[in-house]
């Protein structure tokens, strides 16, 4: 089964964190996602929401977040595109895990995303912004 | 989100309810491990079962709150972390500086220890 990506375009504002989290959560749930693991797919793809929101668009709530996903028969894909073109190296390149940085009170996003997702990979969309890429395994 | 406080002998037991998103509702939790250093209470026990759902902006004021209290002397620990979000402690490894505990009384022991 493979059909057209379907878009939510959101501003870049925390108001609208809550809704994309029941959004993601009721895709979730008609891919047939296991009800356990609804909030765990929900929090992979707020994170990456959030970081485009903070780092792509510089919290401008003019500035707009895409989110499009398609349904596979063994996987659901994510893609989440900001108006910017942040290198997510250079914004993300310290390790809130290790050392020092244990200590942070931000900068978690991705690796919580990478972690419960498996697969999050950067990239750029035709138009040379940033888009993040989600992968969902359904068993 | 709903926050909840109680004494527990010299321990403020603080409960958290509902989704821990992102947004200004965080900050009341900062304000309260900062009112509590204020106050002299430097024992602060988390409790987290009530949690839905809870993301890094969660994970964050709660590293703040560790700061917050073990430079003023004090200690911060986790009670009744859901398994979720115990995972989200593992990821990001902070599960290696939080006490966590889901016995309430065992963990308010643990302060006098």
């Amino acid at each position: 089964m493979i059909v057209r990506p379907i878009e939510i375009r959101l501003p870049s504002e925390i108001s609208v964190l809550e809704p994309l989290q029941l959004i993601i959560e009721a895709i979730g749930r008609s891919a047939e996602v296991e009800e356990d693991d609804l909030s765990l797919l929900s929090v992979a793809v707020v994170e990456l929401a959030k970081n485009a929101m903070e780092h792509g668009n510089k919290n401008d709530p003019e500035k707009m977040v895409t989110i499009s996903f398609n349904f596979f028969p063994n996987r659901i894909r994510f893609m989440i595109d900001d108006e910017g073109s942040w290198e997510p190296e250079k914004a993300l390149g310290f390790k809130p895990g290790e050392g020092k940085e244990l200590l942070l009170t931000r900068g978690r996003g991705v690796l919580i995303a990478r972690n419960l997702a498996k697969w999050v990979e950067f990239g750029l969309t035709p138009e040379g912004k940033t888009r993040v890429t989600l992968i969902w395994p359904l068993t | 989100m709903h926050i909840k406080q109680e004494m527990k002998g010299d321990v403020l037991l603080i409960t958290l309810f509902g989704k821990v998103i992102g947004g200004p509702e965080l900050m009341k939790v900062k304000d309260v491990f900062l009112k509590a250093v204020d106050q002299g209470k430097k024992k602060v026990l988390l409790d987290l079962g009530k949690v839905s759902w809870m993301d890094s902006s969660g994970l964050g004021v709660i590293v703040s709150g560790h700061t917050t209290l073990s430079r003023a002397g004090g200690a911060l620990s986790i009670l009744n972390a859901t398994k979720k979000i115990h995972e989200l402690f593992i990821i990001t490894k902070l599960i290696t500086i939080f006490e966590t505990y889901t016995d309430e009384q065992e963990a308010l022991n643990s302060f006098g220890e």
